[in-house]
């Protein structure tokens, strides 16, 4: 077969994918941005927000006996090392305040004739408050308010004569999510905004800086090929992104999503493609990688200040309310809420998926339109 | 080497330009410029740095719009149908393009699958390229790593991944050492035997001789056109000889003699039309007016002199 039969017409995406990943590979700071970064913003959040102690459930106790008893058993939750006890309160309402607060998981009701019951021999209880909107934790506590129960009822029956402590359990519905699980949303907004964009915002204009730009277009590439190409190859570097921060939270810190991890990876999937084509736009128009970069983080900025990360929408002026109607993080926050926090399917997303995916587009079409087959 | 089979149905013409004109604001690049070169011709553009050689080459290409004027390639408008004449064209830019955190080996793949080439013949046209450009053993080596002349071998082979019938060579020995000059000239003389048209742009003068015809450039105008030897006649007026004899006559009876440049008593510098048919006739001219002629040859004259000459003019 001659050259001249061999020679293949149609798209040149593969061999771009290609080329872009044997670079990015290659690059350290592709290493640095898209493994690092992630870990290393999801740590800082997680000290900063967290404040849990290490794995250990923060509750109250309600100390209505007052008597040795009593003090002998939270004396037991203490070595048990599971709580991290925050408070003694000395009525229920304090203790079902600090639950209804958010404060802390669960409160422990010691009843009035606790230390009696027990020297008298007679059975009693302990009751737990808990809260119920986080069912995973609410059955950790259970669990460990259970057998901390069962190793003081052991105690006691060798002093005092056998009888029962029935451990007895109430819900409480205190607010729908913690600490670092409400910072998660912003954290994961943050993660893939600024490394994709950032990284591919200097893609086209550093081939056009280092000249590589002027041999690429004496093939038969294509305006398209170039922009999907390159979004493939991106996208591929950079979904990792996603994934590993939100392992990182859920190790670290012990967060617990309501969400699928489908229903996750799809909504931060839809906004990563927003990212990245952002970031394209902004190569596009670039004239030097410099520029490139302070784009990004000009653009990562007013993101930041209007997607509902530091101040709620709601609470703008209705300009700003107008600013953030533009602003796809906007919609990734509000969709991403739904689905880790609260559990909803990304069905339920759909009109927050829609708008982003139609700022996707509207990126593309953009950089498909500008991006110029010429040098200057 | 694979032959391009279509060779012999491409036009008479690898490039026409007419009226090239690029503007960058005020300044004009290059100014209405025409330039016709043969299918198989080495043909050099020659003149110093800033007369325009590069966007000169870059509208041929096809990678600046020209302001004014077109360029065909094989007959194709470049600026209306330049992914069909991009077929044609291999070109290496002056300045070095390739991706340095890629292999050689990976750096020609790459191109011959941006080119369209896929399979096996994607493989062998790789290897018959990295073993005919000695780049074989150094096909691990990241581009970033090469020296200057294997970075321009490498160039020269991406430049041929698709077997073009034109290539286009903008300033390609520029900061070469002179034995690998040397070296890169056989292969352009090589290339161009195969039937391959060369378009070259330098400003060392040397090399230029190499040309089939050459196209003299100064402020983004063509000052002078023709092969090395018809230029250098342009500028002098003719060929240069020198004669040296015994005896007193007046020069200017000579035949074909259109200008003396020097006379030292005996020995003269004579400007002829054209020196293999006037110098016998001089010498039996001389000898007829009784002198003795103990020397009569052509003088070779440096393409710089004749540069330097019409550069004098157009200014």
């Amino acid at each position: 077969m001659s050259l001249e039969e061999g020679i293949r017409k149609g798209l040149r995406i593969i061999p771009i994918v290609d080329k872009e990943i044997r670079q990015l590979v290659r690059d350290p700071k592709t290493i640095l941005m898209v493994l690092l970064m992630p870990i290393t913003v999801t740590i800082l959040f997680g000290y900063g927000y967290g404040g849990k102690g290490a794995g250990k459930y923060p509750i109250t106790v309600v100390d209505l006996d007052g008597g040795d008893g009593a003090f002998k058993f939270i004396q037991e939750l203490r070595n048990s090392k599971m709580f991290d006890i925050k408070a003694i309160y000395r009525s229920k309402g304090q203790g079902f305040s600090s639950v209804y607060s958010g404060r802390v998981y669960a409160s422990l009701v010691i009843p009035e004739t606790f230390t009696e019951d027990l020297t008298k021999g007679r059975p009693t209880r302990v009751e737990l408050y808990y809260d119920a909107s986080n069912p995973s934790v609410a059955q950790m506590i259970m669990q460990a308010v259970g057998v901390v129960t069962q190793q003081f009822q052991e105690w006691a029956a060798d002093r005092f004569g056998t009888f029962a402590i029935t451990p007895m359990f109430y819900t409480v519905y205190g607010p729908k999510v913690k600490k670092i699980e409400s910072f998660i949303p912003a954290l994961m907004a943050m993660i893939l905004q600024m490394v994709p964009t950032s990284l591919i915002s200097v893609s086209i204009c550093r081939e056009r800086e280092k000249g590589t730009f002027e041999q690429f277009i004496m093939t038969p590439v294509s305006v398209f090929d170039i922009i999907f190409g390159k979004l493939a190859a991106y996208f591929l570097a950079t979904i990792s992104d996603a994934i590993l921060s939100l392992f990182t939270a859920m190790l670290l810190f012990d967060v617990r999503l309501k969400g699928t991890f489908l229903d996750m990876t799809i909504v931060s999937t839809v906004f990563l493609l927003n990212s990245l084509s952002l970031g394209l736009l902004i190569s596009v128009f670039s004239r030097n990688q410099l520029q490139a970069y302070q784009a990004s983080i000009f653009s990562f900025i007013v993101f930041m200040l209007f997607s509902g990360v530091l101040v709620p929408v709601d609470v703008l002026s209705s300009e700003a309310r107008l600013i953030a109607s533009f602003v796809p993080m906007y919609y990734f926050v509000t969709a991403f809420r739904s689905v880790s926090l609260k559990g909803w399917s990304y069905l339920m997303v759909v009109d927050q998926l829609t708008t982003m995916t139609l700022f996707t587009v509207a990126f593309l079409v953009l950089s498909l339109r500008f991006l110029r087959m010429e040098v200057t | 080497m694979l032959e391009l089979e279509r060779m012999g149905e491409l036009p008479e013409l690898a490039v026409e330009a007419k009226g090239l004109t690029k503007r960058f604001g005020n300044f004009v690049a290059v100014n209405h410029i025409n330039l016709s070169i043969r299918r198989g011709e080495n043909f050099g553009l020659l003149g110093p740095n800033g007369a325009g050689k590069t966007t000169t080459i870059r509208m041929i290409t096809g990678v600046i719009r020209p302001s004014e004027g077109y360029v065909r390639v094989f007959g194709i408008d470049v600026a209306r149908e330049r992914k069909r004449a991009l077929r044609y064209i291999g070109y290496m830019p002056q300045r070095f393009s390739l991706y340095e955190d890629l292999t050689v080996e990976e750096n020609i793949r790459l191109y011959g699958r941006l080119q369209g080439l896929t399979g096996n013949l994607l493989r062998e046209r790789v290897r018959e390229l990295l073993e005919r450009f000695y780049l074989w053993e150094f096909r691990r080596r990241l581009a970033g790593k090469l020296s200057g002349g294997m970075k321009q071998r490498l160039a020269l082979a991406t430049a041929l991944v698709h077997d073009p019938a034109l290539l286009i060579l903008d300033e390609p020995t520029a900061g070469v050492d002179p034995p690998l000059r040397r070296k890169f000239w056989e292969h352009f003389r090589e290339l161009n035997r195969e039937g391959k048209t060369i378009l070259v742009t330098t400003h060392y003068m040397d090399e230029a001789e190499n040309c089939d015809r050459l196209a003299l450039m100064n402020r983004g105008r063509i000052i002078a056109e023709g092969s090395p030897r018809e230029i250098k006649r342009k500028a002098l007026g003719g060929d240069l000889v020198e004669i040296v004899l015994e005896g007193d006559l007046n020069p200017m009876e000579l035949p074909g003699v259109r200008s003396v440049l020097e006379d030292s008593g005996g020995r003269y510098l004579l400007i002829v039309k054209d020196s293999g048919r006037d110098l016998p006739r001089i010498v039996k001219r001389a000898e007829e007016l009784g002198a003795r002629v103990l020397l009569a040859s052509p003088v070779h004259v440096s393409l710089e002199e004749a540069f330097i000459r019409f550069m004098g003019e157009s200014e």
